[in-house]
């Protein structure tokens, strides 16, 4: 079943007087419980691709659908909603709150929801726990090393309970054993959870990983891999 | 948990936040300590030269204040004094009967006030006992006089001497008598303490050949923040073809407008302080806002309403305020109290001119909430200028550029 549905998407910038076509005509689906990254060079729009995802940018032309909502005519307020009841974010750059520990940092977002204190309170050390820091729920970020704090920032992308979870170059600033570390719980929470994670990355790493892999090369899809051999 | 990441972010940069803080308390400080001092002065003023003298409104005949003549008096008559007591809030009246002679004595002389009281009734105005600073307060049929200490060492005169006056009595009858003095005052406004003769009211009729007439009646009630009110229900009740009813304002118009003056010369000197303090609260703010925007945009990213984050720029700002504001009371309070039980006691040519008003030359500070209150709504409403614009960078955030910032 589709939880996401692109439809001749085009994002074109007119910011400067060259006129950048960064997403041309991109028709895509993505099915609940896949495990996929976007990839190409720098500039290739798959960053663009996946913040049109995520809602925080809105297409120039063409549908998206998530859910059965066509999100390309949401307003700002009604965006902010739908991001927090249905997706995920990992950040580069962790992007943690930096006056909150890491368990308010990931109790935070459910306190948006509106959840209660208890409800709130026990995913907390149950997402903390399965990232592999149960013991570090009092820290705040800067005590934290660059991978736990990435581990972190997926706990709060999980803590909503979002319908899939968009992760653009979450490897990017983490050394190799944090990278594996982080992948294998991705993997593992996926897998077990069946929750959906979308990559933007050129991480060679997380392309091993991902089951789906979608090529962009200046705006448009040259390929989109499936690891059983489909195409 | 949005205070808990605006008190948090109080905390994150602690030099700023306590310059912030501390500008607030200097704020705080200073204005209401110049507040107090500068209410205090008028609110003696008014005490010394209203509240313990002329009252804060008085009944007179429709004339009288324009040209101050016995011919302008009253005739005391029962339903004058049963309109007057009859009225809603009024708690008692004090007859007065007022007019100016030529005192003597040996070969000195001097124009002196000449004021004929109750002396029962005014102990609790004009507290004559308490200035009593020679000889015995009067009596009622007493036949003899109280002046001030002023007069008394012009006149080097003393308790025991008689004091001869004359002067213009009721329809131009010669006014004369020789009255023995047995006591003698020391009044707050040395103005008055220089020309005040007070005898009992039937003594000073009788002086005046003005039987059973008064010039002035005192009206007494409890609060004096119901002048104005008072006042004007004392004139909807009385014959105003015959009598008027006046407040202190507006027969002191000259101490009203020395208070207004000064007041507003304050006040503008505050709210030059109050305008340094807005502009260092507000830089506050401005870096604050520039400095996590991107924090700003993760926060909207992953769900949170743009409106819910000005709420916590506006807790992060009013918080570190409300704890400037709550230092600095806490500060000013017990200076404040100090300088009321131990006024300053002013010297030299400043004295002089407070003299000339009738007041004290003592500057004490005056304990108001109103004062405090005032300095807290100030801080609250340049906190809620400054909070405009992080509201406003918020509200017209663009996310994803604040994302890459």
């Amino acid at each position: 079943m589709n939880i996401i549905e692109l439809k001749d998407l085009h994002k074109i910038y007119n910011e400067t007087e060259v006129e950048v076509h960064a997403v041309n005509g991109v028709d895509l689906t993505f099915e609940k419980g896949e495990f996929a990254a976007i990839v190409g060079p720098s500039g290739s729009g798959k960053t663009t691709l996946l913040n049109m995802l995520g809602g925080l940018d809105t297409p120039t032309s063409g549908k998206i659908t998530i859910n059965n909502t066509d999100i390309s005519h949401l307003s700002g307020s009604q965006l902010i909603d739908f991001r927090l009841w249905n997706i995920g974010f990992v950040f580069q750059a962790y992007n943690l709150i930096p006056v909150l520990t890491a368990k308010e940092n990931v109790e935070f977002i459910m306190h948006l929801q509106g959840r209660k204190k208890n409800e709130r309170e026990a995913r907390t050390k149950e997402l903390l726990t399965a990232v592999g820091l149960g013991d570090r729920l009092n820290s705040r970020p800067s005590k934290l090393s660059g991978g736990q704090q990435q581990r972190v920032a997926v706990a709060r992308a999980l803590a909503s309970k979002p319908k899939f979870v968009l992760a653009d170059e979450p490897t990017a600033n983490l050394d190799s054993k944090s990278t594996e570390n982080l992948l294998d719980i991705m993997e593992r929470l996926n897998k077990e959870e069946n929750i959906t994670f979308i990559f933007a990355t050129h991480d060679a790493r997380v392309m091993k990983k991902a089951r789906r892999v979608i090529t962009v090369e200046d705006g448009k899809i040259v390929s989109d891999v499936r690891k059983n051999g489909d195409e | 948990m949005n205070i808990l990441i605006a008190w948090r972010n109080i905390g994150r940069n602690k030099k700023r936040s306590l310059i912030t803080i501390s500008s607030v308390i200097l704020a705080v400080v200073l204005s209401v300590f110049t507040r107090s001092f500068q209410e205090g002065s008028y609110s003696k003023m008014i005490e010394n030269a209203v509240g313990k003298f002329t009252g804060y409104v008085q009944v007179h005949q429709k004339e009288y204040w324009a040209d101050k003549m016995l011919d302008n008096g009253i005739e005391v008559n029962d339903k004058l004094i049963n309109d007057i007591l009859s009225t809603k809030g009024v708690e008692g009246l004090n007859m007065r009967l007022e007019s100016f002679s030529l005192a003597a004595f040996g070969n000195s002389t001097k124009g002196t006030l000449i004021m004929g009281i109750d002396p029962v009734k005014e102990e609790s105005m004009l507290d004559l006992k308490s200035k009593l600073i020679k000889g015995e307060y009067i009596n009622s049929d007493d036949q003899s006089i109280l002046i001030g200490s002023k007069l008394s060492e012009y006149l080097k005169l003393s308790v025991g001497d008689t004091l001869v006056l004359l002067g213009q009595g009721h329809w131009g009858q010669s006014a004369v008598g020789a009255y023995p003095i047995k006591g003698i005052v020391k009044m707050p406004a040395p103005d008055i303490d220089r020309q005040i003769v007070f005898m009992p009211l039937k003594l000073s009729q009788e002086y005046f050949s003005f039987n059973n007439g008064i010039t002035s009646i005192v009206v007494k009630f409890k609060d004096s923040d119901y002048t104005q009110t008072i006042c004007d229900e004392l004139n909807a009740k009385l014959d105003t073809t015959q009598h008027t009813a006046m407040t202190w304002q507006k027969m002191s118009p000259e101490m009203v407008q020395v208070i207004q003056s000064d007041r507003v010369g304050g006040i503008l000197m505050i709210a030059i302080l109050y305008m340094i303090i807005a502009f260092g609260i507000f830089g506050t703010v401005l870096m604050m806002t520039e400095e996590r925007k991107k924090e700003f945009s993760v926060m909207i990213a992953i769900g949170m309403q743009k409106s819910k984050l000005v709420l916590i720029t506006l807790y992060e700002t009013v918080l570190m305020n409300a704890l400037g504001i709550a230092i600095g009371i806490a500060l000013a309070l017990p200076l404040v109290i100090y300088f009321n039980i131990n006024p300053i006691e002013m010297t030299g040519a400043e004295a002089e001119s407070i003299e000339k008003l009738g007041v004290e030359p003592v500057l004490p500070t005056l304990i108001s909430a109103k004062i405090f209150i005032n300095q807290i709504i100030i801080i609250l409403i340049i906190t809620a200028v400054a909070a405009i614009y992080p509201a406003f960078a918020i509200l017209k955030m663009k996310v994803l550029k604040s994302l890459r910032h």
